[in-house]
């Protein structure tokens, strides 16, 4: 099977998201699609996966237009998409969210049979999922499988997968890229959209490279890693600086912690950030580093410990003690809890930094808006509905609503989803507050990340802390034994 | 929007010739009705549509404008001035108002409307000097026909015990239950020559005129609950015909049960088979009077509280209140109806007469006392000897 | 949605209504006419759109706090019946110690505070009972309808009298004032305008109306934010019922005179409606409330004229919100 992507147009009202878009995806090849964030990759995708129309153009199968406006009817035409979250019925058990992903099935009546089906698949790509386990307790690199191998029984001969590297293990990455290789060489499409360099080289036949909503390149295998950074930006960013200050007095105090969320809980945390420290938190995806971030920002309450801000006693405060003593957070799912969708940028302003007007002082709002988007070069007016950013941009508005002096930064996976650009410059503006003295403590799922940036790294395993120590005294592979568990 | 909105009413303009007139070409005298309930109700508000369709088939140049279902659980936020106006504006000089509910309602419509006549039916306002010039009250003497009711009632109990579904508490519900109450009690004790102890006679009331779900307690529950504790009797004292159908159902059951409807002279072909009778109103007469008045100008305010035609109680012409018998009524009990309708009639029987007591023993009327028009019409109580409520809990 | 959007609706709801007429039997020309002359025939046709007019548009008001949250305040209808009981109420035992003006004045107070004390109550249940406000919404207002229906057989019932159609009359000092002839309340219109115009500049114009915005929006991101869901979903609701209470006092003191079981006259729904309708914008709410008041008041002439059942209104307020519904779902799927 053949694919090819002809003058594919997207408005998102004003924003013109895909720009005349032309690709050809042949059979038997992993296609890579590279690009800074906002440079459409995600649109297009999910126009060509039928989860939303295109405005024009046309897509054709072996030569032939077709057309289609949900997944399930992509899914007849044989495409299929795996979601960077993916989607499925976290309540259910693996198998039964298997059969239910399979359209057009006559009828529920042999349980055997699929679950014979889901054997075979697994055996084939090296997988290992237990078919009787309920989703929820999958990881997010085990959640993937389950994906690929629901498209690979539902008939996909086309698989789209967006970002499949974040938030899996190293182990779960290489079987990944076995799998892939595997269902290329069957004769499938495979088309990767990733912003990581390192994984598409390594991974991908053809890469095209998207910049600005249009085709800036198209680039085959031996690839050049310099020639590719220069199609996705105009400059190749410079590696970020570690801040070097010398870390002031304890600022956050918790003191043997447990609270319930999440996979596993919180279990007897203790934990004290300086001032001017920049502190990662490592551990697989739901060992507990998320809900820490939480509990930390006032968000959840502990059932048991106390957390102290200096001298001062903050449990059971609530979040809006906590914000108001300088404690700030930025959630990882900028959409979901972060920001509000339906909100333009400049009524987000509003929200952040007008707190003592009754009447919204519109002229005033407007500037700081203005001020803003220069400063954090947002793509996108101050009256742009949230929801209608890019990633990287909600990221940069979520940053540029940080307060004056926060006393306390804490960030769930800052750069996830971010292409280099991004995440650098992210990086290098939450350093600045460092030399004022704000405390920054992040979870992230990438120890490059934490060895980049970062002044100490706290490893969790199911919900305790097992490792607290400073970068420089520990190495990457007492790391890894700590995220996995082994003592 | 806003264009929206002019689109809509240019749209609707442009149809305004094709207007089609209510008040036609040539001169009529048009009156109007609003009915409490269902114009097809087999009860109370069916005898007045009815009686007001007769009137326009019978007097020439006479239109009627009628409007069912006046009461705010069927028609919220309507008012009665409201209607009144409708049927003002629509060329109405005089209007009747079916139920004591739109008392205070079609007052206030008269004042607003010193122009036009008002009638309402079962009102005191001409006696207590409330109403202005231009309303009149009508009613008919019902308790004739439910002293009857009670009669055919007594006759026929097989366990003594009769029920009374009652409407709200108000003093004409009051006397209308005391006759029946009467008529029973006359029936047990004086032709049958019974224990006075062994009859019982229960009233029950639903709180309105007829069943509004969820507001009022449910006639049909009221009706099963006296057939299901021994009474094989009900008399009905509300506007529709659920004790009767009940009634028919129980008998389908093989229960030997009965049922005496109210208000409309056919009430009983809801269920032929278990009706003993019903008393009925025949509105026409006092139509007629009222519509005559108001048409020739020689209109004067009145309180009139019409007779039976003892002649012919059932003359559609003539008697106000009429008593139909029903299918199931035995042939002997239908003498016995007959003599007791002849002493009514010739004065000779008289059941207001003391001694009478209230149901808190103190003396309604005393020993050989004859009651009133304004002591009947004013009921303060149950009778001794009545067992049911006397006023709300 | 657009002028055409609204253009495709109107029409939409006509052609099927018009099918509808003709099923029955019904001119349709004709029924449209007598709906219209029925509500614009005279001064006193339109005074009594107003009259239905004014109470939407309030209630609407109040509702356009919650929906901005993201509330389905269904417990409206008993808020509007709180109100009616608290100006009953405060009419009732002060008749005969203070001066009517003041009575009347004391009696919205009162309404307003029985309007919000149920709204207050099923903010209160989401809160700490996480019972969702569709739910304690119904079920208060089955509680509101039950404690008119015992009030008005129970402790306000009329003398000597046991009847479910209301309580006493008020002396006629005790109604609200409406100059001879109007048959509307000059004073309630400008009220009902004053009130929209304030609900508009408080949503559009405070950072409160912002914030009740942003809930709507996206409630989890509230605590990123330092916003506080509990209590903005208290004041929202509070002025929601208000609003409500206002209207309950309105129904009483302006319309009946008294306290009757179907005080609230279902304007609670109506609006509902309304707000759904004007996609709890508030600048089509005038609007759709004059015409869903043209067609209530208008469609009595329906049974009288033409015989048929005026619960046709209904039919055509249903269709409009469905087919406006259908539309804007099929402009987000294009």
């Amino acid at each position: 099977m053949d694919v090819e992507l002809k003058h594919i147009h997207k408005y998102f009202g004003p924003v013109h998201a895909n720009k005349d878009i032309s690709i050809k995806l042949s059979s038997g090849t992993i296609h890579g699609i590279l690009g800074e964030n906002g440079a459409g990759k995600s649109t297009l995708m999910k126009i060509l996966a039928g989860y939303i129309p295109c405005s024009s153009g046309q897509i054709l199968i072996n030569g032939i237009p077709v057309k289609y406006s949900t997944p399930t009817e992509a899914l007849k035409y044989r495409i299929g998409m795996l979601y960077q979250d993916p989607l499925d019925f976290p309540a259910l058990k693996v198998l039964e969210n298997f059969v239910l992903g399979i359209p057009d099935i006559p009828f529920l009546n042999s349980q055997k049979s699929f679950k014979k089906m889901f054997h075979d698949l697994c055996r084939q790509f090296g997988f290992s999922i237990d078919p009787e386990s309920s989703v929820r307790r999958l990881t997010l690199g085990e959640r993937q499988q389950l994906e690929i191998i629901r498209l690979v029984a539902a008939g996909a001969s086309l698989i789209i997968l967006d970002e499949p590297t974040t938030g899996i293990s190293v182990a779960q990455k290489e079987t990944l890229f076995r799998a892939l290789r595997f269902l290329a060489d069957e004769g499938r499409i495979i088309v990767v959209v990733s912003h990581k360099l390192e994984d598409v080289m390594s991974l991908c036949d053809v890469v095209t490279v998207l910049g600005q909503g249009e085709v800036v390149g198209e680039v085959v295998q031996p690839f050049d890693p310099n020639e590719l950074l220069r199609l996705m930006f105009k400059e190749i960013p410079a590696p970020v600086p570690r801040c070097t200050l010398k870390c002031g007095h304890p600022l956050l105090w918790m003191d043997r912690v447990s609270a319930p969320g999440g996979r596993c809980g919180l279990k007897e945390c203790s934990f004290t950030v300086k001032e001017g420290e920049i502190v990662g938190l490592a551990g697989l995806e739901g060992s507990g580093q998320n809900l820490f971030l939480r509990v930390a920002s006032g968000l959840v309450e502990p059932t048991r410990g106390e957390i102290y801000l200096g001298k001062e006693k903050l449990t059971h405060k609530g979040r809006q003690v906590f914000k108001n003593k300088g404690i700030c957070f930025i959630p990882t799912d900028r959409l979901a809890e972060g920001l509000f969708p339906d909100l333009t940028v400049s009524e987000h302003f509003v929200l952040t930094k007008f707190d003592d007007s009754f009447f919204i002082p519109w002229d005033k709002v407007e500037q700081v808006s203005v001020n803003n988007i220069i400063k954090f070069s947002i793509k996108g007016d101050s009256n742009s509905k949230v929801s209608t950013l890019s990633g990287g941009n909600q990221q940069r508005l979520l940053l540029s609503l940080l307060p004056q002096n926060p006393k306390l930064i804490l960030l769930e996976n800052p750069i996830r989803g971010l292409d280099v650009e991004s995440s650098s410059w992210i990086w290098s503006y939450l350093q600045s507050f460092c030399l004022k003295g704000t405390a920054i403590v992040f979870s992230s799922s990438d120890l490059d990340e934490i060895f980049g940036v970062a002044h100490r790294i706290v490893v969790f395993f199911d919900g305790k802390i097992v490792l607290d120590s400073p970068l420089e005294e520990v190495s990457l592979e007492e790391v890894h034994q700590a995220i996995a568990g082994v003592t | 929007m806003c264009k929206i909105m002019s689109l809509f009413l240019t749209l609707v303009f442009a149809f305004f010739p094709l207007n089609f007139s209510a008040h036609a070409a040539k001169k009529e005298f048009i009156f109007g009705l609003l009915l409490v309930g269902p114009y097809n109700d087999h009860g109370w508000s069916q005898a007045h549509y009815e009686a007001a369709k007769a009137v326009e088939k019978e007097l020439e140049g006479v239109k009627l404008l009628y409007i069912d279902k006046v009461n705010p659980a069927d028609r919220p936020g309507v008012t009665i001035p409201q209607l009144v106006d409708e049927l003002v504006s629509k060329g109405a000089k005089f209007i009747i108002a079916n139920s004591d509910d739109m008392k205070d309602g079609i007052r206030e419509a008269a004042e607003q409307h010193p122009d036009v006549y008002f009638l309402h039916i079962s009102g005191d306002d001409v006696l207590t000097g409330k109403a202005p010039k231009n309303l009149s009250n009508l009613m008919g003497k019902m308790e004739y026909g439910k002293m009857m009711a009670g009669f055919v009632a007594a006759m026929t109990t097989k366990t003594g015990k009769i029920g009374y579904l009652g409407p709200l508490v108000n003093d004409e519900t009051r006397r209308l239950a005391v006759s029946s109450y009467l008529g029973a009690k006359y029936a047990w004790e004086k032709v049958l020559k019974r224990d006075p102890k062994k009859l019982i006679f229960q009233v029950s009331w639903i709180g309105f005129w007829f069943n509004i779900p969820g507001v009022t307690a449910d006639p049909t529950q009221v009706t099963q609950n006296f057939f299901n504790s021994g009474f094989d009797v009900v008399i009905s004292g509300i506007d529709t015909t659920e004790a009767l159908v009940v009634a028919g159902q129980k008998r389908k059951e093989g229960k030997n049960v009965w049922a005496i409807p109210y208000d409309y002279k056919d009430a009983c072909n809801e269920a032929p088979e278990a009706c003993l009778g019903v008393p009925y109103f025949n509105w026409k007469p006092g139509y007629i009077h009222f519509v005559k008045s108001a048409m020739n100008g020689n209109w004067r305010q009145e309180w009139l509280w019409l007779e039976p035609d003892w002649h012919d109680i059932n003359n559609p012409d003539t008697s106000s209140v009429g008593f139909t018998p029903g299918p199931a009524l035995k042939p002997e009990v239908k003498k016995a109806l007959a003599e007791f309708q002849k002493k009514l009639g010739d004065g000779s029987l008289n059941l207001f007469v003391g001694p009478l007591y209230y149901q808190d023993g103190s003396v309604f009327l005393s020993k050989g006392e004859q009651a009133t028009d304004t002591k009947i019409w004013y009921m303060k109580q149950l009778l001794k000897g009545m067992i049911g409520p006397s006023s709300a809990k | 949605m657009k002028i055409t959007d609204w253009v495709i609706v109107i029409l939409a709801v006509f052609s099927v209504t018009t099918v509808v007429l003709f099923l029955v039997g019904a001119p349709p020309i004709d029924a449209y006419m007598l709906i219209f002359k029925g509500a614009f025939g005279s001064w006193r046709h339109f005074a009594q759109v107003l009259n239905v007019w004014i109470p939407l548009v309030i209630c609407s008001c109040g509702l356009l706090f919650t929906f901005n949250m993201g509330l389905w305040n269904i417990g409206v209808e008993g808020q509007i019946m709180l109100g009616a009981v608290g100006s009953t109420f405060v009419i009732k035992a002060c008749s005969s110690v203070f001066s009517p003006s003041l009575i009347l004045v004391v009696a919205g107070i009162c309404a307003i505070l029985g309007g919000a004390l149920w709204a207050v109550a099923a903010g209160f249940l989401k809160i700490r009972g996480n019972v969702h406000e569709i739910f304690s919404g119904l079920g208060l207002n089955f509680v509101a309808q039950a404690l008119i229906l015992w009030l008005i057989f129970g402790p306000w019932k009329r003398p000597g009298i046991a009847s479910m159609s209301g309580t006493e009359p008020f002396p006629k000092s005790l109604w609200f004032p409406v100059p001879a002839g109007w048959r509307v309340s000059p004073f309630m219109i400008g009220l009902a305008v004053v009130l929209l115009l304030a609900t508009a500049k408080v949503l559009q114009a405070t950072r409160w109306g912002l914030v009740l915005k942003a809930l709507g929006s996206n409630v989890k991101a509230a605590g990123v934010y330092g916003i506080s869901v509990n209590r903005n979903l208290f004041f929202a609701m509070l002025c929601a019922g208000a609003f409500a209470g206002l209207v309950g006092f309105f129904q009483t003191t302006v319309i009946y005179h008294r306290l009757i079981p179907a005080i609230s006259s279902n304007y609670g729904y109506l609006s509902l409606l309304v707000v759904m309708l004007a996609q709890y914008n508030w600048k089509p709410v005038p609007f759709i409330a004059l015409l869903f008041a043209i067609l209530q008041v208008g469609s009595i002439q329906l049974p009288l004229m033409l015989r048929i059942d005026s619960s046709l209104s209904g039919v055509i307020q249903g269709l409009l919100v469905l087919t406006a519904i259908g539309v804007m779902y099929a402009r987000r799927r294009s």
